[in-house]
């Protein structure tokens, strides 16, 4: 395995603002990595940088070993996909799948073909009369298809209803399947993503937060539930991902998974009931802005 | 892991023998529209507890014997504790014993299904 993509203390700012801080990871060859965080956490900026769209402010950024910015080989070997994907309005829809399969040395004909009769697209409409979630669609096709070495999905599936997200997953993943490459998806959505991707990328204040395998992200933390003076004492002094009280003496709370199995036995038989968490839930409470909830905006305990 | 508990009850019911080929992780990510990363993960999983084998180059193996050690370490994992927080629940309930395992008895009768 070799590194596609290495980031260290990449940090990127726009006038004052710093969207990204230092920012070090390194990605490798043929995986799915899912990039998520909450809006406005510097995802887009990041896969912009990485496709050399955006230019860094500091630190060192290399893709297939070269700095993206003005880089013809990354240029020829990524895609960046998103749902501002313009082209040129002339071009009917078949003949813009027509013009990419020239385009991209890669690319898939009749797998585009497949897809874009599967989805019923009218090959001679124009792409920007196309609906928001027809567009989405439009743009995963092309993405799809090109099969470059380096493919980016931004929030892909927006607007997409609900069955046709679950097409373009499955699509992606058998595509990858017969032609592995190496491919970033960003979402906000962990629960869509998480049976596809292999490495989760949690972006953070501009920071990897976390970075590590799906597999991990669902042993990361675990949950206690039961009498409030048990649960306080069992978790000692770990910090508290979660926390919810149900009821006037019973306590939910949620932290890092380091306990030893006969503690948890111990717990067990002191009345506690324990749970794993549900990765979509850790993320929520991973990538809180500030301690607290929806609940203290509305003053009370 | 879903993948490996998945595959361990294809074995309990029979459906891959001892020195059968299972699944290659391609398959599994076929099959469950799954990361094939994820897949390796869970057939390894299986491996490192023996039940399944490795043949380099030819792919992974029911092992001898996989049945039993399944059984086992059911058993001993899953079943145990779900017997303990049965117990747990009906300590709180103040259910006696022999109410609890004349409980226990009417679910065998009506037939273990589901």
């Amino acid at each position: 395995m070799s590194a596609i993509v290495e980031c260290h203390n990449l940090t990127k700012k726009y006038r004052t603002k710093t969207v990204l801080n230092n920012f070090t990871a390194t990605i490798e060859e043929n995986t799915i990595t899912g990039l998520i965080g909450r809006n406005g956490a510097g995802k887009t900026t990041l896969l912009k940088i990485l496709t050399g769209y955006l230019k860094e402010t500091s630190g060192k950024v290399a893709v297939f070993s070269e700095r993206p910015f003005n880089s013809l080989k990354v240029s020829a070997n990524s895609i960046f996909v998103d749902d501002q994907m313009s082209y040129p309005p002339a071009l009917q829809l078949y003949e813009l799948i027509e013009a990419a399969a020239r385009f991209y040395p890669n690319f898939n004909l009749k797998l585009a073909k497949g897809l874009f009769d599967y989805f019923s697209f009218d090959p001679k409409g124009y792409h920007k009369r196309l609906s928001k979630g027809q567009k989405s669609t439009f743009n995963a096709i092309i993405g799809i298809a090109a099969r470059c070495p380096l493919t980016i999905f931004d929030e892909p599936t927006t607007g997409m209803d609900e069955g046709v997200r679950k097409d373009f997953y499955r699509a992606l993943l058998k595509d990858y399947l017969e032609f592995p490459r190496t491919i970033i998806i960003s979402s906000h959505h962990l629960n869509e993503i998480e049976d596809l991707i292999e490495d989760v990328l949690l972006l953070k204040n501009g920071r990897a937060f976390l970075h590590l395998p799906i597999t991990e992200l669902k042993e990361y933390a675990i949950a206690f539930k039961g009498r409030k003076d048990e649960v306080l004492r069992r978790i000692g002094d770990r910090d508290v991902l979660h926390k919810q009280y149900i009821g006037a003496d019973t306590m939910y709370a949620v932290v890092k998974n380091d306990f030893q199995e006969e503690d948890l036995e111990q717990a067990r038989r002191s009345g506690l009931e324990i749970s794993s968490v549900r990765s979509s839930d850790l993320f929520v409470y991973l990538t809180k802005p500030a301690k607290g909830g929806i609940d203290d905006v509305f003053g009370g305990n | 892991m879903q993948i490996a508990e998945w595959l361990e009850t294809e074995i309990l019911n029979g459906h891959f023998q001892s020195g059968d080929k299972v699944y290659s992780q391609y398959q599994l990510a076929e099959m469950y529209n799954i990361n094939p990363a994820t897949a390796a993960k869970g057939l390894n999983l299986l491996a490192e507890e023996n039940i399944l084998y490795k043949r380099r180059g030819l792919g992974m193996f029911v092992a001898e014997n996989a049945r039993e050690r399944i059984m086992k370490k059911r058993k001993t994992q899953v079943l145990a504790r779900l017997v303990k927080e049965v117990v747990l629940e009906a300590r709180r309930l103040n259910i006696s014993d022999a109410e609890l395992i004349e409980m226990i008895k009417n679910a065998q009768q009506e037939g273990g299904e589901g």
